[in-house]
C-alpha cells in the first residue's frame, strides 16, 4: 500500500548534523523561555514534526506535511481542540466476564479469605464443604481465581488503551490522559480490580485537557486512588495519614508548601472517605466532624473543603504547570517562567487546554534547548514506533506487557505513588540495549518462538499443573522442591504416599493447589488478546517517497523514524550496508527484494541513540 | 594481596580502564571541571576496597527488627505486634533480632556485624520518596540533582572510569546519578545484551555512540550507548563463568550478581542494589510479611559476605543496609505500623569491627509518638567515604562535618 507523495527529498539529508542543523530544527536560544507565538514565517516541517511528536505520539510523513501546512495556529488548534475530531472507529473496552457482586469486599490476604469463611461458612460467595477434605478447597480456589482474573484483565486494559494511543486521531487526549496517570498514579497490584483502574482511566480521559480542578476532586474520591492510598484506614480517632500526605506532595503543592501539621488536619478531614465498590461513600460514622486548622484556616473541613482551599493556594497552579511544562517541553525550568505559567493556569480556572495551547504555540516551545532533547519513555517510544512506521493498530506480536516491563514502565501498573521518573531515568546501558530489542521485534517479529504470556502461570503452577495431570495426589503434587535442588518429580514413593494421604487429612486446604485451580479458571474466562504482528511495507514506503538510490532510502528512513541527527559517518556506515545486501546502488533493480534490507536499516536507526528522542 | 593476575591480560585491562576515559566530559568537551574536583584528585582510594550499598525500600520497621525486649515500652506500644522475647535471637539483656533473622545473628556473633542505633536526621521526611531521596544524595530537606555515591565516584575518580558504579537495578538510582559517571546498571545479566542478526553485527558496532553531541541529551545517550558494547560483553561473560556453592536465598536482590562481578574482577568500587518497590511498607497486617522480608534479607546479606570470603575478597569488601526510615512506635489499628522516622542501620564485613554504635532512642521520650534520632546517617557516609573508601574530603562531599564511626577495624 503506497504512501501518499511527501515533499521531494532535500539535497541534504534532513536527519544528518551538519552546517545547517539550527535552521531545520530548533530555533535561536534567545527564543527559550519566550512565551509568544511562533510566526507563521518560522513554520517547518521539522517543527511540525516536533509539535507532532510532543503533543502525541509522532507520526508518518503525511501527517506531519499536513500539519506543516497549516499555519501554527492551526496546527495546534488542530491538536488540542480534539473534541470536534471523530473517535468513532475506537471501540469501549470489552471486558472479559470475570467479576460477579460476591467477589466485593474482596479479602485483604488468602488468611482473611479463610478465615471470613470459617466464621460465616462462605467467603466470595463460596460456601465450606459440610463435610470431606480439604473442606475450604473451594474458597481458597476462588480468591487466587480473582487475583489472576483481575491481574490478566489489567493487562487487557492496557493493552486496549496502549491501541488506543496507536489508532487515535486525537493523540493529545492520550498522551495527557498517560500524563494523568504518571500524576495521579494508581497500581493495580495493591488495588486488585481492573474495573477501578477502569473507571479511573475514563476520569483521565474526560477530564484531559479540562479542568484540573474537577479531576482532582473526581480521582481523590475515585475508588482506585481512595484503595491504593488506604483512605478506608483513614477513620476518626485513627487517622491513616498516607492519603493526605501524598495528595498534597504529589498531586498539588509538592514538598515544603505545607507542614506535618497540615497533612495530620487534613487526614482528619478525609476521615471516613471509603470506596464502596465502584461508588466513593462518606462513612459518617467514621468522618471527624471536628474544627480542623489547615494551611492557616480553621473550620470543619471535610476532604473536599481541603482540596478547595489546596487549589486556592499559589503554588499549586505552578506545580501543576511546572509539571506539565517539564513533561511537554523539557526539564530546564526557571522559578520565573514557572510563576507565569502557574498564572495562566490559575487564571483560566484550572483548564488545562489554554495552558497547553500556549506551550505548543510558543517560541520557547520551538527553541533549541526544547529541540531533540526529551527522552522518550518506554510507552512513549512504543507507541511513537507505530504511528511512524503507519501502523494503524497495536499489535499483539511483540507483547505490549513483556516490553514496557523490559523497557520499565507497565501501564496501570507504576512503581510507587510518584509515577514514573523522566528522562535520563528511562535510560541505562542495559535498558538502551533493550530497546534495540524491541526494536527487532517489530521489525522481525519471531512468531515462531512466541507465547502468550498471559498463558503462563509461573514454574511453580507450571510444575503443580503437570503433576495433577499425570495422575498425582494434590499433597504429593504440591510439595515443595528444596530450594537448591532443581525440579524434577520429588521422588515420592511407597511409604511418602502413606504420609501424603496423612496430609490430605489433615489440610483444610492447599494453597499451591488452589494457586493452579484459580489460574486455570481466570485463564479460561480472560478474553485472550489477539495475536497477530505488524503489517507495514517499507519498500512501499520509500519507493514512494521518490527514492532512487541506497542513500535516498537511507535518508528516507532517517527522516521518518529521527527526530535528532546522526552524523554523516553513521549514515554512510547504513548506505553501506545496504548496499551490500541488496547487491547494488540502485532501487529499482532490488525492489523484489528489498524489505528485508530496509528492515535491517531501521533496525540499526531504532536502536540508536538518537531515536530515543524527541 | 593484590596481584596482577587479576587483571587478566592487557586487552582486558585496556577495555575495563582506558578505553573511555571520560565518558561524559570527553563527548561535548563542554562540561566544566570544578574546582572541587582538581581538589579532590589528591584523594587517593585505597585500592581493592569496594562498597556494597543495600537499600531497603519502604521504611523498615526497626523496632521489630532490632527489637528492644528488654524495655516495656515496646511492648504497651505494640500489644498485637510486639514481638515476644521468646521468640528472638537475643543478643544481648537488651535487643534481639527477630526471629527469622539466623544470618545477621550468625554476623553479628562472628563480630562482623555493626548496628548503628537509632539513625536518622533533623526534620525527618515521613515521604518514602522525599526520605529516600534524601538517604541517597545525603542532602536532607534539600533539592539535589546527583547521589552522594555519585559524587563520591567524582570525587575519587575524576576522570570518570567507566565501571567504576555498578548499580543493579531496572533503572539508575538516584544515589548513584553522577555528573562524571555513567554507572553501569543492569539487572539481568542475561538480557543484557542486544540481540542482532549477523549481517547487522559490524554495523551495530561501527555507529554505537558515533556522533556528536548537540545538547545534554544527546550527549547522555551517546556516552551511554558507548559504554553499553563493551560492559554487555564484560557482564555477560561475568555471569556466565560465575559458579557458587552459596545459596543465595529466596530472594536474590542483586548480590549474587555483585559476587559474580567481583569475582571477574571488575574494577568496581561502588555497587549499589536495592530491595525495591517499597517492599519494607508495613502498614497492614505486619507480622508475616515483615518476618518473611527479614528471611529473604538476612539470608541474602549473608549469603554474600560467605561468597566473598570464599572469593578471597572478604577484607576486601564493606557493606550497609538501610532504610529510608523507621516506624512509628505505637503499632496502627490494622495490625501494622505507619512511617516512622529512626531506625538501625547495618554495616557488615570482614573488615568491620562488629558491635553496637550510638545509642538506642528512649521510647518514651518521643515527638509526636516518633523516635528521636541519635546518629544522624552522614556519619556513616563518612566513614564509608572516608575511613573505608580513603576520600579525604569528606566534609565537602557531604556538605558539612560529620565525624565517622569507629567501625571499621583497622
Amino acid at each position: 500500500m503506497a504512501e501518499p507523495t511527501v515533499p521531494p527529498l532535500s539535497p541534504t539529508p534532513i536527519n544528518v548534523a551538519g552546517p545547517d542543523t539550527a535552521r531545520r530544527g530548533g530555533g535561536p536560544s534567545q527564543w527559550a523561555d519566550d512565551l509568544s507565538p511562533i510566526a507563521a514565517a518560522d513554520w517547518s516541517i521539522e517543527r511540525a514534526a516536533h509539535l507532532l511528536e510532543r503533543a502525541g505520539f509522532g507520526g508518518t510523513p503525511d501527517e506531519i506535511a499536513r500539519l506543516a501546512a497549516m499555519t501554527p495556529q492551526a496546527a495546534v488548534a488542530a491538536l488540542v481542540d480534539y473534541h470536534t475530531i471523530a473517535d468513532e472507529h475506537l471501540t469501549a473496552f470489552e471486558r472479559s466476564d470475570v467479576w460477579d457482586p460476591s467477589l466485593r469486599d474482596f479479602p485483604v490476604s488468602r488468611v482473611a479469605a479463610t478465615e471470613r469463611a470459617e466464621k460465616t461458612g462462605e467467603a466470595m460467595g463460596v460456601r465450606i464443604k459440610p463435610t470431606g477434605e480439604r473442606r475450604l478447597q473451594p474458597v481458597v480456589d476462588r480468591f487466587f481465581y480473582w487475583l489472576r482474573a483481575t491481574v490478566l484483565e489489567t493487562r487487557r486494559l492496557a493493552h486496549w488503551w496502549a491501541d488506543r494511543m496507536v489508532a487515535t486521531h486525537r493523540p493529545l487526549e492520550e498522551k495527557m490522559t498517560l500524563f494523568w496517570h504518571g500524576h495521579f498514579a494508581t497500581g493495580e497490584e495493591k488495588i486488585r480490580d481492573y474495573r477501578k483502574m477502569e473507571q479511573q482511566l475514563a476520569l483521565f480521559h474526560r477530564h484531559a485537557t479540562g479542568s484540573f480542578r474537577e479531576l482532582l476532586v473526581d480521582v481523590a474520591r475515585g475508588p482506585a486512588m481512595l484503595a491504593y492510598l488506604d483512605a478506608a484506614q483513614n477513620v476518626k480517632g485513627a487517622p491513616n495519614e498516607n492519603f493526605a500526605r501524598e495528595v498534597m506532595e504529589l498531586f498539588t503543592m509538592g514538598v515544603g508548601n505545607y507542614t506535618e501539621h497540615d497533612i495530620r488536619e487534613a487526614a482528619r478531614a478525609f476521615t471516613g472517605w471509603i470506596d464502596n465498590d465502584l461508588a466513593f461513600k462518606l462513612d459518617a460514622d467514621k468522618h471527624d466532624e471536628g474544627q480542623k486548622t489547615f494551611l492557616g484556616r480553621t473550620g470543619n473541613f471535610d476532604g473536599v473543603d481541603i482540596l478547595a482551599i489546596i487549589l486556592d493556594q499559589k503554588v499549586t497552579a505552578e506545580f501543576i504547570a511546572g509539571k506539565i511544562y517539564r513533561f511537554f517541553v523539557r526539564e530546564d525550568l526557571s522559578a520565573a517562567l514557572q510563576a507565569k505559567l502557574g498564572a495562566i493556569l490559575r487564571d483560566n480556572n484550572y483548564q488545562v487546554a489554554p495552558l497547553l495551547r500556549t506551550l505548543f504555540l510558543s517560541r520557547d516551545f520551538y527553541s533549541a534547548p526544547s529541540f531533540g532533547t526529551r527522552i522518550k519513555g518506554p510507552i512513549e517510544l512504543i507507541v511513537s514506533t507505530y504511528r511512524k512506521l503507519g501502523v494503524k493498530r497495536l499489535p499483539g506480536i511483540p507483547d505490549l506487557h513483556l516490553v514496557s516491563r523490559e523497557l520499565g514502565q507497565i501501564l496501570l501498573n507504576p512503581p510507587t505513588v510518584a509515577g514514573w521518573a523522566q528522562g535520563r531515568s528511562w535510560i541505562t546501558p542495559g535498558l538502551l540495549l533493550a530497546r534495540g530489542n524491541f526494536a527487532r521485534d517489530v521489525l522481525f517479529p519471531d512468531i515462531i518462538n512466541f507465547t502468550d504470556p498471559n498463558f503462563n502461570p509461573g514454574r511453580e503452577v507450571k510444575r503443580v499443573n503437570d503433576r495433577i495431570l499425570a495422575g498425582m495426589e494434590i499433597s504429593v503434587a504440591t510439595i515443595e522442591d528444596t530450594p537448591s535442588e532443581g525440579g524434577g518429580m520429588g521422588g515420592m514413593e511407597g511409604g511418602d504416599k502413606t504420609m501424603a494421604n496423612v496430609i490430605a487429612g489433615a489440610e483444610d486446604f492447599n494453597t499451591r493447589y488452589g494457586s493452579l485451580i484459580g489460574w486455570q479458571e481466570a485463564v479460561r474466562r480472560v478474553k485472550p488478546i489477539p495475536r497477530a504482528a505488524a503489517q507495514f511495507d517499507l519498500a512501499a514506503m520509500v519507493l514512494g517517497a521518490g527514492a532512487k538510490t541506497a542513500g535516498d532510502a537511507v535518508d528516507h528512513l532517517l527522516t521518518r523514524l529521527l527526530r535528532a541527527p546522526v552524523d554523516a559517518e553513521v549514515r554512510k556506515v547504513l548506505v553501506d550496508l545496504l548496499e551490500r545486501q541488496l547487491g547494488t546502488r540502485e532501487l529499482a533493480l532490488a525492489a523484489t527484494y528489498l524489505e528485508r534490507p530496509l528492515r535491517l536499516v531501521a533496525h540499526l536507526i531504532m536502536s540508536s541513540p538518537q531515536f530515543q528522542l524527541c | 594481596m593484590r596481584s596482577s593476575s587479576r587483571l587478566g591480560g592487557i586487552a582486558r585491562r585496556d577495555l575495563l580502564r582506558a578505553g573511555f576515559g571520560s565518558l561524559v566530559l570527553g563527548a561535548s568537551g563542554n562540561l566544566e571541571r570544578s574546582p572541587f574536583f582538581a581538589e579532590a584528585a589528591a584523594a587517593e582510594p585505597q585500592d581493592g576496597r569496594i562498597l556494597v550499598v543495600v537499600e531497603l525500600s519502604g521504611g523498615n520497621d526497626g523496632l521489630n527488627t532490632v527489637v528492644p525486649y528488654g524495655d516495656d515500652a515496646y511492648y504497651r506500644a505494640r500489644p498485637r505486634i510486639g514481638i515476644k522475647p521468646e521468640r528472638l535471637r537475643k543478643l544481648d539483656q537488651h535487643i534481639g533480632f527477630q526471629s527469622t533473622m539466623s544470618g545477621f545473628e550468625r554476623l553479628y556473633k562472628d563480630g562482623r556485624l555493626a548496628i548503628v542505633h537509632g539513625v536518622g536526621y533533623d526534620q525527618p521526611s515521613f515521604s518514602h520518596f522525599a526520605s529516600m531521596a534524601y538517604w541517597q544524595t545525603a542532602a536532607p530537606n534539600r533539592g539535589e540533582l546527583y547521589g552522594w555515591l555519585g559524587r563520591a565516584a567524582d570525587a575519587m575518580d575524576p576522570e570518570g572510569h567507566a565501571n567504576y558504579i555498578v548499580n543493579i537495578d531496572t533503572q539508575q538510582s538516584l544515589a548513584v546519578r553522577s555528573r562524571g559517571h555513567v554507572p553501569l546498571v543492569f539487572d539481568d545479566p542475561q538480557k543484557f545484551t542486544r540481540t542482532g542478526f549477523a549481517e547487522e553485527a559490524a554495523a551495530l558496532k561501527l555507529i554505537a555512540g558515533r556522533g556528536q553531541a548537540e545538547n545534554e541529551a544527546q550527549d547522555f545517550m551517546l556516552s551511554v550507548s558507548r559504554s553499553a558494547l563493551d560492559a554487555e560483553q564484560l557482564v555477560r561473560d561475568a555471569w556466565a563463568k560465575y559458579r557458587t556453592p552459596v545459596d543465595y536465598g529466596l530472594v536474590r536482590f542483586g548480590l549474587e550478581r555483585v559476587a559474580a562481578l567481583i569475582a571477574a574482577d571488575f574494577p568496581t568500587k561502588i555497587y549499589y542494589v536495592a530491595y525495591r518497590n517499597n517492599a519494607f511498607d508495613t502498614h497492614v497486617y505486619q507480622s508475616d510479611v515483615h518476618a518473611r522480608l527479614w528471611t529473604y534479607t538476612s539470608d541474602h546479606i549473608a549469603a554474600f559476605v560467605k561468597d566473598v570470603a570464599r572469593l578471597g575478597r572478604g577484607k576486601d569488601v564493606v557493606l550497609m543496609a538501610f532504610s529510608e526510615f523507621g516506624r512509628r512506635v505505637k503499632e496502627n489499628t490494622s495490625r501494622g505500623t505507619d512511617h516512622g522516622t529512626a531506625g538501625p542501620a547495618f554495616v557488615i564485613g570482614e573488615p568491620v569491627a562488629g558491635g553496637q554504635y550510638g545509642k538506642m532512642p528512649s521510647l518514651t521520650d518521643l515527638e509526636d509518638g516518633n523516635l528521636k534520632y541519635t546518629t544522624d546517617y552522614r556519619r556513616i557516609y563518612a566513614t564509608l567515604a572516608g575511613t573505608w573508601m580513603g576520600h579525604r574530603e569528606t566534609e565537602s562531599l557531604l556538605r558539612g562535618n560529620f565525624e565517622p564511626l569507629p567501625l571499621i577495624a583497622v
